[in-house]
């Protein structure tokens, strides 16, 4: 009896003194497409978030954080597994990511049961953060750009629309949170389809659309399948304005398509340009990791999604957990990102602004209309 | 007055048909004539694509040199590719294991396995981004014939497809080193039995069809103007279908199902989604495969 009480006790002794180490370092996971499809919005993410990990870590804070990387391939299952995982690791107490808003969807489900903090940078679907009350996400949803973008086109006398998007969970917000603004301004969507992310060859498509003789195009597309669409259009002659979604926002669109980009409308929420000290320190740290590239808007997102996890984890000291970091999160408030200030509102959307842009001479400049 | 929209959609289906076409010819060399299981061809495309894109950001080259290099890549990785995917499975040389499917169809797995490796690794070294080739290089400048707007690179295409096609009917019904190649195709054993050297032949012609990938690879490249490490992974998938609906050991074949599966493709896009156009090459497979299990160019002949 004696013995098994002094077995108890060291036990309990040891789990204290556990915890009380854990307390110095707090993991959060991350999932991202580290391969596959996917693999350069990933990477990319990852780059971002260790410069902010590195940036936390050297600050002199009274705890340490760790990252931990699972690579979800982009793939819905491989994205639940990651999250069981996370999950049943007991010290980790948040969880950025995925990348696509079906596999943050997917992985949602399991952080609802676990009642696990999940924010993701980019997951712009409507129905994410309805799972429950721990999803997050950093990125302006299409229920915001949508109309948004409507009332740019509307304003530019622009009254009948082609609306194409990839067949993604994504694409088809895109398509609906702008055809019902369009409708509501009075305008028409003449032509509305999808196309396979990745396809090569979107000229039987652009034939099939310019048919329907749109005043203006608006697109649901990454700039990998963006500049493709651009440059086709331009070898077929089409001279129809373009316009497109921040998902678009990418340095690399411009490289890739060259002067078939010029005249693209788009909105963004990060400028590059921005001569704010925070931005161009952010600018800079991207610079020596990359070869001198200019990071896009969704790094950027991903730079402060993870600052923001950061500041919550900071907040739930000491001794966070999942509920208090979730807390922590919803009560963000003003968050001075790159992106702009952000503040979550109490359905746990972020609340970004968002800038007008076009593609001038082979570069995204800021327009008043 | 016939609709000029038909014509044009009809002219994009021709360049995308000949596209897959480039793809289909190497391919078809090695896995349906030589009759040796290789899923790593797209790679070899990638390969090719990505050599030229280093030599173009290297030296700037003249697009003919780019295109040698490309080449010589090419020859490279297709012998690379057999000693380290192929060559060991035919270390048996005894009746059973020469006559064995299940030896023959290994190649399956190790051939992946190599795509796989080499898909990664140019993955860690150029990153999984899109890369751009300078313009200057891009062969897809517009030109307009009557109503219909083509590129200039649809018509190199064309011409490299044909001389591809021309020359490889001529190497393996003319030649001797063809003759070897259709003797270690039909029989294996039969070949080594009167003096064919199988091996040096197996070599010979993982080189050229690999030459032809790496070729495909870097037209396609300067074609769409981005180069990626997956970017094998569709037109190897295309190319496949073309070769398996032309009856696998016919190259002629595959280029004519090449054709039809890229007009097939385009012309579908006007009356269902785009989105599914994809599915009119799954389709095709499944009806050619139960309609003619040799394909509709094919000889008949036991296949795997």
């Amino acid at each position: 009896m004696k013995l098994r009480l002094l077995t108890l006790t060291t036990l309990a002794v040891a789990g204290i003194a556990g915890s009380a180490f854990a307390a110095d370092t707090v993991k959060l996971g991350y999932q991202l497409p580290l391969t596959g499809d996917t693999a350069q919005y990933g990477q990319d993410f990852r780059k971002a978030a260790e410069i902010a990990l590195t940036e936390f870590n050297a600050a002199g804070k009274p705890f340490k954080v760790e990252i931990v990387f699972e690579d979800s391939r982009s793939d819905a299952k491989e994205g639940t597994n990651i999250a069981r995982k996370f999950v049943d690791d007991k010290e980790i107490v948040g969880v950025l990511g995925d990348f696509t808003s079906g596999v943050s969807m997917a992985a949602a489900q399991v952080y609802k049961e676990a009642g696990m903090p999940q924010l993701s940078q980019t997951a712009s679907h409507p129905d994410y953060t309805k799972i429950s009350k721990y999803q997050f996400r950093n990125i302006a949803t299409q229920a915001q750009e949508g109309p948004y973008n409507a009332k740019w086109m509307a304003s530019k006398g622009l009254k009948t629309v082609a609306v194409i998007a990839e067949q993604t969970d994504w694409g088809q917000s895109v398509v609906s949170g702008f055809s019902d603004a369009v409708k509501a301004d009075g305008g028409k969507v003449v032509f509305s389809e999808f196309f396979n992310r990745g396809l090569k060859d979107y000229r039987s498509l652009i034939s099939k659309l310019e048919r329907a003789k749109p005043d203006a195009i608006y697109t649901g597309f990454f700039y990998e399948d963006g500049a493709q669409f651009l440059k086709q259009l331009h070898q077929l002659g089409v001279k129809t304005p373009v316009y497109s979604t921040s998902a678009a926002y990418s340095p690399k669109l411009i490289e890739l398509a060259g002067e078939a980009a010029e005249g693209m409308h788009l909105t963004s929420n990060f400028l590059p340009t921005d001569p704010s000290p925070n931005v161009q320190h952010f600018v800079e740290e991207w610079k020596k990791r990359s070869d001198g590239a200019v990071p896009g808007q969704f790094p950027a997102q991903a730079y402060d999604a993870v600052r923001i996890m950061l500041a919550a984890v900071e907040k739930a000291q000491p001794n966070p957990t999942r509920e208090k970091v979730r807390d922590a999160l919803a009560q963000t408030k003003d968050f001075p990102g790159v992106t702009g200030k952000t503040s979550f509102s109490a359905d746990r959307e972020a609340e970004k602004e968002l800038v007008k842009v076009e593609v001038k001479g082979g570069a995204f400049v800021p327009v008043k209309d | 007055m016939f609709d000029p929209y038909y014509l044009q959609q009809l002219a994009i289906g021709l360049s995308l048909g000949m596209t897959y076409a480039l793809m289909a010819i190497g391919f078809t060399l090695i896995f349906g004539v030589l009759n040796v299981v290789n899923f790593a061809h797209g790679e070899i495309y990638t390969l090719g694509a990505f050599a030229g894109l280093v030599l173009i950001s290297a030296t700037a080259p003249p697009i003919v040199a780019v295109i040698l290099g490309a080449l010589a890549i090419g020859a490279l990785a297709g012998f690379s590719l057999e000693r380290l995917a192929f060559k060991p499975f035919r270390r048996f040389t005894d009746e059973a294991s020469l006559k064995s499917r299940a030896m023959r169809e290994s190649t399956l797995l190790s051939s992946l396995a190599v795509s796989i490796v080499v898909r990664e690794a140019l993955e860690i070294v150029f990153g999984s981004q899109m890369r751009s080739i300078p313009f200057e290089y891009l062969i897809n400048t517009p030109v307009r014939v009557g109503p219909v707007i083509l590129v200039t690179g649809d018509f190199i295409i064309f011409g490299v497809a044909a001389a591809m096609l021309i020359g490889l009917q001529y190497l393996l019904t003319r030649t001797r080193v063809g003759l070897a190649i259709r003797a270690v195709s039909n029989n294996p054993l039969g070949a080594k039995y009167v003096g064919i050297d199988t091996d040096r032949t197996i070599i010979t012609t993982f080189v050229v069809g690999s030459m032809m990938g790496a070729a495909a690879g870097i037209l396609m490249g300067l074609y769409y103007g981005a180069v990626f490490p997956a970017m094998g992974f569709t037109p190897g998938i295309k190319a496949f279908v073309a070769m398996v609906m032309g009856g696998l050991s016919s190259i002629p074949g595959a280029v004519i199902c090449a054709l039809i599966l890229g007009i097939s493709e385009s012309m579908a896009t006007t009356f269902v989604s785009s989105g599914w156009s994809d599915m009119v090459a799954y389709g095709f497979l499944i009806l050619t495969l139960i309609f003619f299990p040799n394909g509709l160019f094919g000889a008949r002949r036991e296949r795997v």
